[in-house]
C-alpha cells in the first residue's frame, strides 16, 4: 500500500496514494480540469498548458522547519506567483489547489486562444466533431473572437495520407504529442514523429508502409482533436447520428471489448450499418486500445457476398429454399442418425453448447475444428481474479511457440507492459520475434522440438539442458506467479497437444496451479476456441478424424476451403449440412446449406483465452428471417423430435450453466456487471481519455477452474523428424492480416495483407536454385502450391515458413520438394 | 548496402565511442553531419542508413532532420546563407535586410540561385542577436559566421562564394 496524501481541491479535503498527480487527484474526486496533452496512460510532458490550476503549499519557516501558522492556527498557505500545470505536478501534504478561480479561468481562456491561433475550427466537416474536447473547451472557455490576425492564419494542407489506414489534418493538429507518444511509449512502433517547429510542426511518418503498425487507429480515438482519422471512418457519419452498441471483437482470443457505432443511412439502401469499431473499456482484457484487425475486421459482417436464404441440392445443384422446406427436408433426411458434426472456433459458446446438445441426443459427436490442442486448458487455464494487468515484478510470463504481436496484439502489449513492470519473460520460439526485446531469457529449439525443450525446462536433471534453459528454470522457481502463452507457430495439432501437456506439466512441478494470477492461455486461431474446449470436444483439424457414415453438419468450420483435399470426405455421408454466412467451399458441396445471422446481429458470448466468458450484444436488428446458430440447431433437433433450447440465448447459457461446473453461477445478468475502472474514459468530460468507450455493458465474468484432465498417453511429438531428401520441412506460422473469410473482406488491409511466401535461410535456398522474389513451386502431394521467396536469415537450416490462412492447403507442419517455378515466357 | 558505413568506417566507429553502448540514438546528430557533409543534404537512404546505425526508426532519424535548420532535406545550393530574422534580430533590422539581399540577388527566401550556388534561407537564433543583421553559411562540410552585415558586405561574401564554387568546378 502506498502512502496517502490529504490536500485540498476547490475546498474540498481529498486523499490520494502519493506521487498522484493533481490532475489524476482531481478527476478520482469528480472534479475535472481540462487537458490536450496529458493522458492518463502515459507519461505527463506538460506540453499544452491547458492543465493549469493555481496551487498552494503550506508555507515553511526556514529557521525552525515548522509550518508557520495564520493566527486562527490554521497553516499558512503560500501560492505560487504563477499557475502551474497540474499534470506534471505530484500532489503533496497539505496541498491546496484551486481549479475554477478567475485567474484560472483567464488562463484557460487565454490558452485556447492561443491553440486557436490557426486552428481552422471547422467543426461542422470535422469528424471529431461532437466529441472533442477542443470543440468543447472552446464553447466553455473560449473568447467570441481572437486577438490573432485572421489573415494570418496557417493553412496546412488538410489531406495528409499517413499511409492508407490513417490521414491527417494538419491544420487542425494541436502539437499536444498524443500520438506520437503513444506509438513511442506504448507500443514499441516508433513510426510518427513531429517534423520541424513551431507554426510549421508536422506529424509525419517514414515507415514502409506508411505509418507502419497494428495499432495506429488508437492515436484516431486519443488525438484530442479532428487531426488524426481512420480511412475507413472519415467523412462517414457524425457523432451524434450513430447509436453505440457493445460487442467484442471476433478476430482472435484477447477478446477485447468493442463498441460498434452504428446508423440508418440512404447510402447503404436505407439499411443499419456499422460504421466504425471503438475500443470499450476494460482493464483487465484490453484497457482503452484494440488493433487494426479489430478495429477494421468487421466488414465481413456486412459482406453482400453473404448467404440470405437457405439452399437444397435438387439435381446436383443448389437452389434456394425456404427455411420450412430445408427444415423438412433435413427432418426426412436425418430422422435416426448420428450427427458428426464439426463446429468453429467463431461460433458463440451456446452454439457450441447446442451442436453438442444435437451430437448427444442424436447418438453422434461434436468436434471443434482446431490445428491447436487445448484440453488441458479448462483445469490450467486462468481463473477468477486473474489480471494480466497486475503481472510485474516477481512474475513469470513465458511465451512459446507464439509471435505474439502477430497472432494476439494486445496479448503482445499486455506481455510487453507486464515485462516494463518487472515480470520476468521467457520467449522460447526456434526464430526471433518481437517480443526478444523484453525478454529475460530467450530459449531457442528445432521446430518439432518444443515439447521436449519445456521438458528440460521442467525436469529436476537440468544438467543436459543448455545454459539459457537452466537459467530460465531458475527464474521459474522464485516466481510468484506464471502465465504461459502458447501458439501455434510451427506445430499442427499432434505437437501443440504434446507442448500443451509439458506446459502443464511445468506449472503442476513448479506449484503454479490454481495461483491468483497464473495459468495456461492457448493463443487460439479463432475468438472461442476456449468455449469449444471448455465443452470438452475433441479437436479435429479435418474430417479425416470424424467417422464415416451418419449426418455430416458443419457450422462455421470450411474444411474443403482450408484443404481441397477434404473434399474426399464429404462423398460417402448420408447427408451433408453446412451452416455459415457464406457460400464456403465445404458449403458447395453441402446437401443443404443453411444462412446465420452475423454475431453483430444476435446476442451471445465468447470466452476468451484468459477464460473470460464475456457477452457481446446485437448492434444491428437480426436479418429478416435468418436465426442465429443456436436457434437454428435447435430449430433442426427440434424437427428431429429433440429438445434443445433455442429460445434465447441467455437460457442456453443459463442451462449450460447449470451442467458444466466451469460455467456455475454465471449468467447474462453476472456477465453485465460492470464497476468503476480508472483511468474514467468515456465521457464528454474535459479530461480527455480519447473516444474509448466506458464500459456499461459489463465486463465479463472468469470461468471457475474445470476438473483436472488425464494426459494423454501417445508420443505427442509432430511425426516429421525425418525429412527426406531434396525436401524441406515446411512450417506454418500466422500472420495477422490474413486472408481468412472473417477478414479477407476488409478490403481497406488488402495493401498490407500478408502474402503467401516462404520464408527460407538463404543457405537452405541457395542449393535449391530459390532466390529473393522468386517463385517457388511446392509440390504437396495432391495440392501442390505456389509461393514467393524471401530470404530471411532468423530462419532455422533445412526449414522453411508458410502463413496460414493464405491459400497454403495445411495448417501442419509437412515436409515437401520445393523448387524454382520457371517463367515459361522468358525461355 | 549501408554506404555512410562504408564510406566513413572509421569516423562512424569514432563517433560511436563517444557514447554508452545503451544511447546510441545520440550519435544521430553528428552522423547526419557526416552525410550532409558528403551529400551536401540528407537524403531518405541516408536517413534509412543512419537509423540502421543507431538502432532506431528512420522516422525518428528524419524527426531529427526536420527539427534543425541545420540539416537540409533538399538538394539546395552549394552554399545556404541562413539569415537570422528572430525577435532580437529583427529589432535590429534584419527582416529588412534579407528583403534588400532578396531583391538584390534576385530570388525569394527558400529558393536557389539559377548558378545553383546561393540558396537563401531564414532561420531562428543562432547566438549573435548582439551583431545583427547577422547570418551563417553552410557548405563545403564547414559553417562560418558573418556578422554586423549590410546587403554590400553580404553581396560582397556571395561574390567570394561563387568565387570559390567556380575555382572548385574548374579542379
Ligand atoms: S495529430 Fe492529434 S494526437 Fe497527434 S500531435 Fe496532433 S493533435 Fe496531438
Ligand atoms: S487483439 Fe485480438 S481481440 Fe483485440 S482487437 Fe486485435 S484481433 Fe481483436
Ligand atoms: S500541459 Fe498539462 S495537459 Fe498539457
Ligand atoms: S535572434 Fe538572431 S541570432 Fe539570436
Amino acid at each position: 500500500m502506498s502512502k496517502m496524501v490529504t490536500l485540498s481541491i476547490d475546498g474540498r479535503s481529498v486523499t490520494v496514494p502519493e506521487n498522484t498527480l493533481v490532475v489524476d487527484a482531481a478527476k478520482m474526486n469528480g472534479i475535472d480540469i481540462p487537458v490536450f496533452c496529458y493522458h492518463p496512460k502515459m507519461k505527463p510532458v506538460g506540453m499544452c498548458r491547458m492543465c493549469l490550476v493555481e496551487i498552494g503549499r503550506p508555507m515553511i519557516d526556514r529557521a525552525t522547519n515548522q509550518p508557520v501558522l495564520e493566527d486562527n492556527g490554521s497553516p499558512k498557505i503560500q501560492f505560487s506567483p504563477k499557475l502551474e500545470t497540474s499534470c506534471t505536478t505530484p500532489v503533496s501534504e497539505g496541498m491546496v489547489v484551486l481549479t475554477r478561480n478567475d485567474k484560472v479561468e483567464a488562463a484557460r481562456k487565454e490558452i485556447i486562444e492561443f491553440i486557436l491561433t490557426s486552428h481552422p475550427l471547422d467543426c461542422p466537416i470535422c469528424d471529431k466533431g461532437g466529441e472533442c474536447p477542443l470543440q468543447n473547451l472552446t464553447m466553455r472557455f473560449g473568447s467570441k473572437e481572437g486577438r490573432f490576425l485572421f489573415d494570418e492564419k496557417m493553412h496546412l494542407a488538410k489531406h495528409v495520407p499517413l499511409g492508407e489506414l490513417i490521414w491527417l489534418d494538419r491544420e487542425r493538429c494541436i502539437q499536444c504529442a498524443r500520438c506520437v507518444r503513444f506509438q513511442h511509449d506504448v507500443v514499441d512502433d516508433p513510426v510518427l514523429d513531429f517534423h520541424n517547429r513551431g507554426r510549421s510542426l508536422e506529424i509525419m511518418t517514414f515507415s514502409e508502409p506508411g505509418f507502419g503498425s497494428y495499432f495506429s487507429g488508437n492515436t484516431t480515438d486519443i488525438c484530442p482533436v479532428g487531426a488524426l482519422t481512420t480511412a475507413d471512418f472519415r467523412f462517414g457519419a457524425r457523432p451524434w447520428e450513430m447509436k453505440p452498441a457493445a460487442s467484442l471483437c471476433a478476430q482472435c482470443p484477447v477478446g477485447c471489448n468493442l463498441e460498434y457505432t452504428v446508423r440508418r443511412e440512404a447510402k447503404s439502401g436505407g439499411a443499419t450499418v456499422i460504421k466504425r469499431a471503438l475500443p470499450r473499456q476494460n482493464e483487465s482484457v484490453n484497457e482503452i486500445w484494440i488493433c487494426d484487425k479489430g478495429r477494421f475486421g468487421y466488414h465481413y459482417t456486412q459482406d453482400p457476398a453473404r448467404l440470405g436464404q437457405p439452399l437444397v441440392r435438387r439435381d446436383g445443384e443448389l437452389v434456394p429454399v425456404t427455411f420450412e422446406e430445408a427444415l423438412k427436408i433435413i427432418a426426412e433426411k436425418a430422422a435416426h442418425q448420428p450427427f458428426q458434426i464439426l463446429a468453429g472456433g467463431k461460433l458463440s459458446t451456446e452454439d457450441l453448447a447446442a451442436l453438442r446438445g444435437l451430437a448427444q441426443e442424436s447418438g453422434g459427436k461434436a468436434w471443434l475444428h482446431t490445428y491447436m490442442s487445448g484440453g488441458f486448458t479448462p483445469h490450467y487455464g486462468l481463473s477468477a481474479d486473474a489480471n494480466l494487468g497486475a503481472l510485474g515484478q516477481g512474475d513469470a510470463v513465458l511465451v512459446a511457440a507464439s509471435d505474439l504481436h502477430e497472432e494476439a496484439p494486445i496479448w503482445w502489449l499486455r506481455v510487453k507492459q507486464a515485462a516494463e513492470r518487472g515480470a520476468a519473460l521467457i520467449v522460447m520460439n526456434p526464430r526471433p520475434t518481437r517480443l526478444k526485446k523484453y525478454a529475460r531469457h530467450v530459449i531457442r529449439y528445432a521446430y518439432g522440438e518444443e515439447s521436449l525443450a519445456v521438458a528440460a525446462m521442467a525436469e529436476e536433471n537440468l544438467a543436459l539442458a543448455g545454459e539459457e534453459i537452466r537459467a530460465a528454470a531458475e527464474t521459474l522457481k522464485s516466481a510468484r506467479n506464471l502465465v504461459i502463452f502458447y501458439g501455434s507457430e510451427g506445430l499442427g495439432l499432434t505437437g501443440s497437444k504434446g507442448l500443451e501437456q509439458a506446459l502443464a506439466d511445468l506449472l503442476e512441478r513448479g506449484g503454479f496451479t490454481g495461483r491468483e494470477n497464473s495459468g495456461l492461455i492457448g493463443v487460439w486461431h479463432a475468438p472461442n476456441l476456449q468455449a469449444g474446449f471448455e465443452l470438452g470436444l475433441p479437436p479435429a483439424e479435418g474430417l479425416a478424424d470424424l467417422p464415416a457414415g451418419g449426418v455430416l453438419y458443419l457450422a462455421a468450420a470450411d474444411p474443403a476451403g482450408d484443404d481441397p483435399r477434404q473434399a474426399a470426405y464429404f462423398s460417402g455421408r448420408e447427408f451433408v449440412i453446412v451452416q455459415d454466412l457464406f457460400l464456403t467451399e465445404s458449403a458447395k458441396l453441402a446437401d443443404v446449406v443453411l444462412p446465420v445471422l452475423a454475431y453483430t446481429e444476435r446476442e451471445g458470448t465468447f470466452v476468451s483465452g484468459e477464460r473470460r466468458l464475456q457477452r457481446y450484444y446485437p448492434a444491428l436488428a437480426a436479418r429478416p428471417g435468418l436465426k442465429a446458430d443456436f436457434a437454428l440447431t435447435a430449430l433442426i433437433a427440434k424437427s428431429l423430435g429433440y429438445e434443445l433450447e433455442g429460445r434465447a440465448a441467455s437460457l442456453a447459457l443459463e442451462k449450460l450453466a447449470a451442467s458444466q461446473p466451469a460455467f456455475e453461477g454465471l449468467n447474462y445478468l453476472k456477465l453485465a456487471e460492470v464497476h468503476e475502472q480508472w483511468p474514467q474514459v468515456g465521457g464528454s468530460d474535459l479530461y480527455y481519455g480519447g473516444t474509448s468507450y466506458a464500459n456499461r455493458q459489463g465486463l465479463g465474468k472468469h470461468l471457475s477452474r474445470a476438473a483436472k484432465p488425464e494426459p494423454d498417453a501417445a508420443p505427442l511429438r509432430e511425426g516429421i523428424r525425418d525429412v527426406p531428401k531434396n525436401a524441406l520441412r515446411l512450417v506454418p506460422h500466422t500472420r495477422l492480416y490474413d486472408a481468412g473469410s472473417t477478414f479477407a473482406p476488409s478490403r481497406l488491409l488488402d495493401q498490407r495483407r500478408a502474402r503467401r511466401q516462404l520464408r527460407i535461410h538463404p543457405r537452405s535456398a541457395e542449393p535449391l536454385g530459390l532466390q529473393q522474389g522468386s517463385q517457388a513451386l511446392i509440390e504437396l502431394e495432391g495440392a501442390p502450391f505456389t509461393a514467393e521467396i524471401v530470404l530471411d536469415e532468423t530462419i532455422p537450416g533445412g526449414t522453411a515458413l508458410y502463413p496460414r490462412s493464405l491459400g497454403v492447403p495445411m495448417n501442419a507442419p509437412f515436409h515437401a520438394v520445393v523448387k524454382p517455378v520457371f517463367d515459361k515466357s522468358a525461355s | 548496402m549501408n554506404t555512410i558505413l562504408n564510406d566513413y568506417a572509421d569516423e562512424v566507429q569514432a563517433i560511436l565511442a563517444r557514447y554508452p553502448q545503451d544511447q546510441k540514438r545520440s550519435a544521430v546528430m553528428p552522423l547526419i553531419h557526416l552525410v550532409q557533409a558528403r551529400d551536401g543534404y540528407v537524403t531518405k537512404q541516408a536517413m534509412t542508413e543512419i537509423a540502421e546505425i543507431v538502432g532506431i526508426s528512420v522516422t525518428d532519424v528524419a524527426s531529427v532532420v526536420g527539427f534543425y535548420t541545420l540539416y537540409h532535406e533538399e538538394k539546395g545550393g552549394r552554399y545556404h546563407l541562413q539569415v537570422c530574422t528572430d525577435l532580437p534580430c529583427a529589432l535590429r533590422g534584419a527582416d529588412e535586410f534579407l528583403a534588400k539581399l532578396c531583391e538584390n540577388i534576385g530570388i525569394k527566401v527558400g529558393e536557389t540561385t539559377p548558378d545553383g550556388v546561393i540558396t537563401i534561407e531564414e532561420v531562428t537564433c543562432l547566438a549573435g542577436c548582439h551583431h545583427a543583421p547577422m547570418f551563417q553559411v553552410q557548405g563545403d562540410g564547414a559553417i562560418t559566421y558573418h556578422e554586423n552585415q549590410s546587403v554590400d558586405s553580404a553581396l560582397e561574401i556571395i561574390a567570394e562564394l561563387r568565387r570559390k564554387a567556380a575555382a572548385q568546378e574548374a579542379e
